[in-house]
């Protein structure tokens, strides 16, 4: 569903380039839950800002779901984004003066669904996602946890094709972290296709498929828990030999 | 798609800053209501029709200090000599300029003043059979003075026996439009109407009745003495250039002041006017860019304030388009309850103004265009700054402040 070929991204200043991310490559398939690793500067933002077109790229080829994405105008990218992605942000990025509710409905507005069907999902979704008795909260009368628990609802209400996890626990405490895991795996169990960025290993750890973007280039750990020893992976250990 | 609900629940929530823009929209639109107004009245009587070609006509006073001078003849003589002056229309003595502020004004009543009754104001200008072509004025009913009805006097002992009125005039002393060939009385003289002028305007604009204007013919020289030219347009400059030595050359005793057009008259006597109207329009347009520079300035701020939510709002499927329209939307809600407020302001004002200071009353239609005005002013100050909210990329959604 997502397949990325020789996917470069240079940031030019005036005397300097910066190669973000160099030939990466990644092919996602329906339902896995991919965790993505990297020191900081490796690249994993500038991943997850490709992967969910919020930025554009230099060089390669990026299809998300047949569609290729290089060739989008900015709206096809904004409603390819409103109608396949949904975005779960370290800082939760909720909209303060907007209450639960609204806050759920923002994306489904944007892609003109009816007012009736967009309540029955937003419902559907705070109920998920235990926050159904407080839709008329604002943001910030909840904890961290319970607003992670909100960005997750919106994410979910659009039904994407997939999700995206910036740090999803980087701004909680372990228990809050340990519940919203437990809630991303069961979206996952349900049939949601998840990349979540990470910096915590044992968070990564839990998730089926790791990869490791180093130096803006990708080691991939999928094969972690099947323990193969495909050319994958041989290829991955090489690169990190090379770091 | 409109997103007025969320919107205006989200303005309900952090309502200081749209509040105070809402008082500035609500001020300036009831201030503008009624300043433009006031503008437009202003306007309207400042370039109201007068009925003379003013371009064409100037006037002089001469002072005379030759004690020894039969002043009637001599000026019969200053008459000819200015008409013969080339681009010279006409020239007649007045006792007073047109429009300058400065004239003669009195009653004309149907019967004798001793018998009582109302009489008509009306302001008059004593000249001879000239006066009318000197004025530019036509007649539309009955004829001129002849010569010889002109009163010669430096005493005002006699009194002409005839009249010419304006048609306004007319109309207030008879009603049924017959005024051609009655008689009036001027105190206890009686004179006869023998012609009915077209419109011509008073020595004073702002009198109660401006239109009310009568010409007798009496011509009594003295030695302040006002005399009226009347020139091709073109040559008038020119003439007014040269008229006091012509005059001079006429007669050496004498000292000529005050040349000047009737324009210029009339500039001087509104002066106060042009000088409200031009206050007026200077409140007006900084009122406007004051209040447009507040929009700008507030969305500017909120922009910046909500950069992430911004990007965000991108990173959730906004469309560039999505981004500018939400504030347009924003500002439009805020609008329009500071236009609501800021009309019914505006009426209270004028009704204020019209009991404090007689003005007159306020005509909705200026609220109304002064509304959509603001309205469209405010959207154009936020086009900017939305648009470069537009702009914002949504990665800015990733980064970690």
């Amino acid at each position: 569903m997502l397949s990325m070929k020789n996917i470069s991204k240079v940031y030019q200043t005036e005397k300097v380039q910066t190669h973000a991310l160099r030939d990466f490559n990644l092919e996602v398939k329906e339902g896995e839950f991919i965790a993505v690793t990297g020191p900081s500067g490796s690249g994993k933002t500038t991943f997850l800002n490709i992967a969910g077109m919020l930025e554009p790229f230099s060089s390669g080829e990026f299809m998300l779901d047949d569609v290729n994405v290089g060739t989008l105008s900015d709206n096809e990218r904004a409603d390819l984004r409103n109608q396949k992605i949904g975005f779960i942000f370290q800082g939760f990025n909720l909209i303060p003066d907007l209450n639960l509710y609204e806050n759920i409905e923002v994306p489904l507005r944007y892609r003109g669904i009816k007012a009736a069907e967009r309540k029955l999902r937003i419902e559907e979704c705070l109920e998920k996602v235990g926050l159904a008795s407080r839709a008329k909260h604002l943001p910030q009368q909840l904890s961290g946890g319970q607003q992670q628990r909100v960005a997750i609802a919106r994410a979910l209400a659009g039904k994407p094709r997939f999700l995206l996890a910036d740090e999803p626990t980087g701004n909680l405490d372990s228990l809050m972290a340990r519940q919203v895991m437990e809630l991303l795996e069961n979206i996952n169990t349900e049939g949601s296709t998840i990349i979540m960025v990470t910096h915590d290993q044992e968070l990564a750890r839990r998730a089926p498929r790791n990869i490791q973007v180093v130096d803006g280039q990708l080691a991939d750990f999928t094969l972690y828990q099947n323990k193969s020893s495909d050319s994958v992976s041989a290829r991955v250990e090489q690169s990190i030999a090379e770091v | 798609m409109l997103e007025i609900k969320p919107i205006f629940n989200s303005l309900l929530r952090s309502k200081a800053g749209a509040v105070m823009l809402l008082i500035q929209i609500a001020i300036t639109t009831a201030i503008v209501s009624n300043a433009s107004f006031i503008a437009n009245d202003r306007i309207e009587f400042l370039t109201q029709e007068t009925g003379y070609p003013e371009d064409e006509i100037f006037s002089f006073t001469t002072m005379t200090f030759d004690k020894e001078l039969d002043l009637s003849q001599k000026f019969e003589e200053t008459e000819t000599m200015l008409r013969n002056v080339p681009g010279v229309k006409n020239a007649a003595l007045f006792n007073a300029v047109p429009l300058s502020g400065s004239g003669s004004g009195g009653g004309l009543r149907l019967t004798p003043a001793t018998e009582g009754g109302q009489d008509v104001r009306t302001s008059y200008f004593l000249s001879d059979e000239n006066a009318l072509d000197t004025l530019g004025i036509s007649l539309i009913e009955g004829r001129n003075f002849r010569a010889d009805e002109v009163i010669i006097s430096e005493s005002r002992d006699v009194f002409p026996e005839v009249v010419v009125v304006t048609k306004a005039l007319g109309l207030e002393l008879f009603p049924e439009g017959n005024a051609l060939g009655q008689t009036v009385f001027f105190g206890v003289s009686p004179m006869k109407i023998i012609g009915i002028t077209e419109p011509m305007k008073s020595a004073w604009l702002k009198d109660s009745r401006p239109d009310n204007v009568s010409i007798m013919p009496f011509v009594g020289a003295s030695m302040f003495q006002k005399i009226i030219v009347r020139t091709e347009p073109e040559q008038r400059s020119a003439i007014m250039r040269q008229v006091e030595d012509l005059m001079i050359q006429d007669h050496n005793k004498r000292v000529i002041i005050g040349v000047q057009g009737m324009d210029d008259d009339k500039r001087e006597y509104n002066s106060s006017d042009i000088l409200m109207l031009r206050m007026l329009i200077t409140l007006i347009v900084v009122l406007v860019l004051i209040t447009g520079l507040g929009i700008f300035g507030l969305t500017v701020f909120n922009i910046n304030k909500r950069t992430k939510q911004i990007g965000t709002r991108r990173a959730l499927g906004a469309r560039k388009s999505d981004i500018v329209r939400y504030f347009l939307i924003e500002n439009a809600i805020i609008c329009v309850f500071g236009i609501a407020l800021g009309a019914v302001a505006a009426i209270l004002m004028g009704q204020m103004l019209l009991e404090s200071y007689s003005m007159p009353a306020l005509n909705s239609i200026y609220v109304a265009v002064t509304a959509i005005f603001i309205f469209i002013a405010s959207l154009l100050s936020v086009v900017m700054p939305a648009t470069k909210a537009a702009n914002i990329s949504p990665s800015i959604a990733t980064r970690s402040i």
